[in-house]
């Protein structure tokens, strides 16, 4: 049965492994060609131009846009697009193709037959993905540096892009499985995947490990950017907003204690804070949560997946014509 | 031992029932035929006997074993070929042969070797470059070379010219007489048909109305024929099936249990087809399903 399975699923795993291969060329190339523009900048524009400051020259480098947002975008379609490109043909192409009463006729229980597609699939689907997220990490780091916790690098950085994959190819399975057309199958799984891909990053992620909160004046970041989840002017000591106001309650204090018009900035921000007994609060995923949050985050699209196995099996079994 | 058993089976497609409440039993050892209109729900029973479509209503065995469970058991014991002869069609011949040899732990490699070398199937071409009857025997041979106790058969030889259907009519009577294996096939070539098969199910409009010997079929139906002016009262004991008139005679195809004798009827010996078309003319309301007289015959004291 894996045989059969590679066999039947032949030319769409080679034609993915293909494109995945042109896309790793792609940023390879482009990846050299902005880090070659960033050696260029650093060792040339800033060494002549601010000699002895160069981190506050190379901070104002502007030039990594240049295949910044393609690159980004090609990045994170990949999961989805290779997850629904192999795990949708996988049960709705055999239903549309009338094969599954030849197979579900063999010598080969329904359960089995799912099963053994699924792992062979969800393999090829890890194993591209797996070869491509180092690259693509490469990529990312070249362009974006050390901010890989915010939101927008940190989907396209590390290992998480594989459990995006897996999860796309298994609610390509599984609603395959339902739907039993791939056209419709693609039709409903790209906004379904982004749908939860988007919540999860916007509503369960920054919650998945407990958040640090910081006074700004007093922390000393460790190395890396943080990816700050809320912030504001909080009574002092306290780190989190007291009952009854919000991250931005005291932002209207501070701006009259400053000053409006005509005399605004007549007081510093600093002066206000102090006079006001206030601190500036950031509450934060810090950069070295990184790989926990990678590791939790894979975890849940993991099982997500899991859960969607499980359902796509009860469907085979008790599929009706 | 009975191949096949079917009570109450029905399937039921949105309002319209495909199959309605279809009993009979088909006794091991037979090669049946299973004829009808289109529409009938042939398919839709050899689907459900096959396990891949599940009854609305009531329930089939195959060998004892509900095909619905899906056991690797019931599985091995029957085999089914679909109407659409699904095959792989990126496959070559030969892997299509793979396939059933991995997929099958009863798979005789040899003897389809044999069945495709002898209707001239070259091994080593895509199955999607064959031509339809070419693609009907490769879908057949998956079947047989399973070695199957129960071969469920749709319509094997639709689509094929009259020298293919002869050859792999051929091929299909040598693996069954082989194997002793029990047949079910579908056809609307009802002629071919009665030279092959020794039993057969009628299906018409959702309901079973015949499932027999082709022997005793053959022996309780009769034509009558008489001139329409002279057509009178029919004979005592006979149960009509349908009747048909024309400007100068009047035809009744009636099922009896003993030997019709009336000087104003001619009483002819119906082929299978005249019985089958009387049977698929019938208006529904007059048809009676031979309950005890199939029934009583069917079961280990058949013939």
């Amino acid at each position: 049965m894996i045989w059969a399975t590679w066999r039947m699923h032949r030319s769409i795993f080679l034609v993915s492994i293909g494109v995945a291969s042109a896309l790793a060329i792609w940023l390879t190339i482009t990846g050299l060609i902005e880090e070659h523009a960033w050696t260029i900048f650093v060792n040339h524009h800033c060494s002549l131009n601010y000699p002895g400051s160069s981190p506050v020259c190379s901070s104002s480098y502007s030039g990594r846009g240049l295949f910044s947002s393609i690159n980004s975008a090609l990045c994170n379609a990949l999961p989805v697009v290779l997850g629904l490109v192999l795990g949708a043909p996988l049960v709705a192409g055999e239903i549309q193709g009338n094969t599954n009463r030849l197979a579900w006729t063999q010598t080969i229980t329904r359960t089995r037959w799912v099963i053994t597609k699924i792992g062979v699939g969800a393999l090829v689907t890890a194993g591209i993905m797996g070869a491509m997220a180092p690259l693509i990490w490469w990529w990312t780091n070249v362009a974006e540096r050390n901010d890989r916790i915010l939101p927008f690098n940190f989907d396209i950085s590390g290992f998480v892009e594989v459990s995006y994959a897996l999860f796309a190819f298994m609610l390509g399975v599984a609603l395959g499985a339902v739907i039993r057309r791939i056209g419709w199958t693609f039709a409903a799984g790209i906004p379904i995947f982004v749908a939860v891909r988007l919540g999860e990053r916007d509503y369960i992620r920054p919650g998945l490990l407990p958040p640090t909160s910081v006074s700004v004046s007093a922390y000393n970041p460790g190395g890396g950017v943080d990816w700050v989840l809320n912030s504001g002017f909080l009574p002092l000591g306290d780190f989190a907003p007291p009952p009854g106001q919000t991250w931005s309650s005291n932002d209207q204090t501070i701006a009259s204690c400053q000053g409006s018009g005509a005399e605004k900035a007549a007081h510093s921000v600093t002066y206000c804070e102090k006079a006001l007994h206030l601190h500036y609060v950031e509450q934060i995923q810090p950069a070295s949560h990184f790989w926990a949050l990678q590791a939790v985050e894979s975890a849940i699209f993991i099982a997500a997946a899991g859960v969607l196995l499980g359902l796509t099996v009860l469907a085979v079994r008790r599929w009706r014509t | 031992m009975v191949a096949l058993e079917t009570s109450a089976l029905g399937k039921r497609y949105g309002r319209k029932w495909g199959l309605e409440d279809c009993t009979f039993r088909l006794p091991a050892g037979r090669i049946a035929a299973l004829v009808g209109p289109n529409g009938a729900g042939k398919s839709t029973l050899l689907r459900m006997a096959a396990g891949i479509t599940r009854p609305t209503a009531g329930g089939v065995r195959i060998f004892g074993h509900s095909p619905q469970e899906q056991t690797v058991e019931v599985l091995r014991q029957v085999g089914y070929l679909d109407q659409e002869r699904p095959l792989y069609r990126s496959f070559r011949v030969e892997e299509m042969l793979r396939f059933g040899r991995k997929l099958n732990p009863t798979w005789d490699d040899p003897a389809a070797r044999g069945y495709l070398a002898e209707l001239g199937i070259p091994l080593e071409e895509k199955v999607g470059h064959l031509s339809i009857g070419q693609q009907a025997q490769v879908a057949l041979t998956m079947c047989l070379a399973k070695r199957p106790a129960l071969l469920l058969l749709d319509e094997p030889v639709a689509a094929l010219d009259p020298v293919a259907r002869e050859g792999l009519m051929h091929v299909l009577l040598r693996s069954v007489v082989d194997d002793n294996s029990t047949v079910l096939l579908s056809s609307h070539a009802i002629s071919d048909l009665a030279t092959v098969c020794d039993y057969v199910v009628i299906l018409s409009a959702s309901h079973v109305h015949v499932a027999d010997d082709l022997d005793y079929v053959l022996a309780s139906h009769r034509l009558l024929v008489a001139s329409s002016e002279e057509a009178s009262e029919l004979p005592p004991g006979v149960v009509v099936i349908s009747t048909t008139n024309s400007e100068r005679q009047t035809n009744v195809l009636v099922r009896v249990e003993q030997p019709v004798i009336d000087p104003a009827w001619q009483v002819i010996e119906p082929t299978l087809e005249e019985i089958v078309i009387a049977y698929l003319r019938a208006p529904k309301s007059t048809v009676t399903t031979p309950g005890p007289t199939g029934d009583g015959r069917l079961g280990e004291g058949a013939p």
